[in-house]
């Protein structure tokens, strides 16, 4: 073979070593791509539900003097702050921007003591210029939500989570469903059948048996949302939630990161927060380590701090009592 | 030395089949915690760790199984059957199936077969526009000498009263009669879903949970007996153990029962029964979500429901005897005179021996991965 013969062919090889090393560059390199691909799907739903902007507007339709403030107040790394908890009907009956929402609950974490308190509003409380504060998100979305709970029970809300209904069952299902201890049957003849109906309209019977059980989305939701046959109705309601959360918190503790693309699959739409992708990267390790259930402390506005009678059957606050109970846990 | 063009099309396919095992292997990492429970017959015949005498009726998925010699038989199709309950003669089942709004108690054989119908709750074809039209039967028990039946019962009611509180009350009705020759004989407390899972006495009175709102405002549940159709009877719980779910053992002396304490949690606890009032309560297990706790017909201990790990599906557990009921300890030898005459002196004091220390007996967990309706009690047959 002639001399430039053979320089031109040893150029288009390579040498084993530059190969094995070339082999094991690729292998690793696609393995960690493979990796990151499985949880695309997950990272994309991450990116749309969080990190959401929130325009806090005027607090009253009819009140001009309320200055709007342009997003919920900022954490400090590591400091206490508070979640605007929402979750609401989004069935046909309504359009998809202007839904009620069924619950509203106010959750301050302190991470240097693990305390956590969770204040059930009900959602039928009377509050000036809207009426039901059920109605603030329908008006005007998590930013009016935000800014009538901050206006009138004098709290700063760091950030919002708004759940839809459809969402929690996914969630519940996806999570392999909750156990819980229910404290007695929950047996309603008018529960809305709006969910997998096509009349968003009709009706169902739900019967929710006593006791220790373990329950998939439907029943979940049954559970938590059937108020017909609570004397405390929505406040009964309200601690069926907080009891829900708990056992999703909980279970949620056995899961691994190789369940986060399926639940986020499940999530789909029915999740939106402002807290940003980073600091939910924050928040879920902290979560973690909130393992003594009775640093948990669950409030509900009861009589004497609301009454029956209000406005279009709605109830009415008795805010000398409500406020002081408020800034002692939300200061 | 490799060409590069071969080079490249090596490191393509090697990086295409790494990349994706890697996708494949992360995916296969999902937690166990998530995966949605067997068929207690996808892998029959089925060796199970622990097998418990007799046969056990139970639950799952809106299918009733039998359970014997350590392998499952499904009984009835996943069509809503739940609350299995054995005849006083052992020879039929009695169980609720549950279709949509309402739910009917059915004779069944032991094979599952439908044997008849003992209620009609669905509602009448004129008022079918009324979902509270419809009835729910729920828990039936038979009478010891089965010509009762007993359940928990929240009808008749009328059509179209739109009347928002639905509470059970606990009912007698004749076997082969109708809800119509039936007794309601308990008033259940309103706005807490009333009166729940009865159990006849040979005695004629009956044993049922009774929710109510304590001082507090909350809902518990309480023990109740009463031995005339529409007396009060008597609390055998107080509010503040928040017990249901009561067992007869099968001599008729011990009751068992969960207790919550109010709280997310349940112990199993037991207590003796002398016809008209229960013993102290003893917490037997107390690390567990206990659910429908059923006697072995034989005294051997106590089958149970529970979680099979940390917010997992419930499995069916059992408690030995010996865990509730320790055998009591051997006497303390007495010294006996040795032969051979009088002995004036004293007598010598045995030698006090450490008392031994009683095995700590842990519950059997009898299956895993099944995932049984802790709504509906487990049916025993020795």
């Amino acid at each position: 073979m002639r001399p430039g013969h053979r320089a031109r062919r040893s150029r288009g090889r390579l040498s084993p070593f530059r190969t094995i090393t070339l082999a094991a560059l690729a292998i690793a390199l696609s393995a960690v791509a493979g990796g990151f691909a499985y949880f695309i799907p997950a990272a994309a739903t991450a990116i749309q539900a969080t990190g959401q902007v929130v325009n806090i507007p005027s607090p009253s339709p009819t009140d001009i003097l309320f200055s709007p403030s342009p997003s919920p107040i900022p954490v400090a790394p590591g400091g206490p702050f508070t979640v605007l908890l929402l979750g609401s009907d989004d069935d046909s009956k309504f359009s998809a921007d202007h839904v009620l929402t069924q619950s509203m609950i106010l959750v301050r974490v302190i991470p240097a003591t693990k305390e956590v308190t969770m204040l059930s509003i009900p959602r039928d409380l009377y509050v000036q210029g809207y009426g039901k504060i059920d109605g603030a998100y329908s008006y005007g979305g998590a930013g009016t939500a935000i800014a009538v709970v901050q206006q009138n029970f004098g709290v700063h809300i760091n950030d919002y989570i708004w759940v839809g209904l459809l969402g929690l069952i996914k969630v519940i299902d996806a999570i392999g469903g909750i156990d819980v201890v229910t404290s007695n049957p929950v047996m309603d003849d008018y529960y809305p059948q709006d969910i997998f109906s096509a009349n968003p309209y009709g009706l169902q019977r739900v019967a929710v048996l006593a006791g220790p059980q373990h329950l998939d989305g439907i029943h979940a939701m049954e559970y938590v949302r059937s108020r017909h046959s609570d004397l405390q109705s929505d406040f009964g309601r309200s601690k069926r939630q907080q009891q829900v959360l708990q056992a999703i918190r909980l279970k949620a503790k056995q899961l691994a990161p190789s369940d986060i693309p399926a639940m986020a699959a499940a999530i789909g739409g029915e999740l939106k927060t402002s807290i940003g992708l980073d600091r939910v990267a924050q928040l879920v390790p902290l979560a973690a380590t909130f393992d003594n259930p009775d640093s948990i402390r669950q409030v509900l506005l009861l009589p004497p701090y609301t009454h029956g009678g209000g406005p279009g059957g709605s109830v009415t606050p008795n805010w000398n009592l409500i406020l002081p109970l408020v800034h002692q846990y939300f200061p | 030395m490799i060409s590069k063009f071969l080079l490249a099309v090596g490191l393509a396919i090697l990086m295409v089949v790494s990349g994706t095992t890697s996708y494949i292997y992360v995916g296969s990492r999902q937690s166990k915690v998530v995966a949605p429970p067997q068929k207690p017959i996808a892998a029959t015949p089925r060796a199970q760790a622990f097998s418990l005498p007799g046969t056990i009726y139970i639950a799952q998925a809106g299918a009733l199984y039998s359970f014997s010699a350590g392998r499952f038989h499904q009984l009835t199709p996943e069509a809503g059957w739940t609350q299995p309950a054995l005849s006083p003669d052992g020879n039929t089942l009695i169980a609720v199936k549950r279709v949509g709004m309402y739910s009917d108690v059915y004779f069944l054989t032991r094979y599952g077969g439908i044997a008849g119908q003992l209620t009609n709750n669905a509602a009448p074809p004129r008022s079918s526009w009324d979902t509270g039209a419809n009835a729910w039967s729920f828990y039936p028990r038979l009478s010891p000498d089965q010509r009762t039946l007993w359940m928990s019962y929240d009808g008749p009611k009328a059509a179209g009263n739109g009347y928002f509180d639905v509470d059970m009350s606990v009912w007698a009705v004749p076997v082969g009669g109708s809800i119509r020759q039936g007794r309601s004989w308990t008033s259940p407390n309103n706005y807490t879903g009333g009166d729940m899972q009865p159990i006849p006495l040979p005695s004629g009175g009956v044993i049922y949970t009774k929710y109510s709102y304590d001082s507090d405002g909350d809902r518990v549940g309480q023990l109740w007996f009463t031995n005339r159709a529409g007396s009060a009877g008597t609390a055998l719980t107080s509010t503040a153990a928040d017990c249901a779910q009561p067992s007869l053992s099968p001599d008729g002396r011990n009751m068992a029962m969960i207790c919550t304490y109010k709280k997310q949690i349940s112990y199993l606890t037991i207590a003796s029964w002398n016809g008209s009032g229960l013993g102290p309560l003893k917490t037997v297990v107390s690390d567990q979500l206990v659910a429908q706790p059923a006697w072995a017909p034989d005294g051997s201990g106590i089958a149970y429901l529970a979680p099979g790990g940390p917010a997992a599906p419930f499995q069916l557990w059992f408690l030995a005897k010996n865990a509730y009921n320790p055998p009591p300890p051997s006497p303390i030898p007495t010294p006996s005179p040795s032969p051979g005459g009088p002995h004036n002196g004293p007598l010598p004091s045995p030698t006090p021996s450490p008392a031994p220390v009683a095995p700590v007996i842990k519950p059997i967990q009898v299956t895993a991965n099944l995932g049984f309706d802790a709504t509906s009690p487990i049916a025993w047959l020795g």
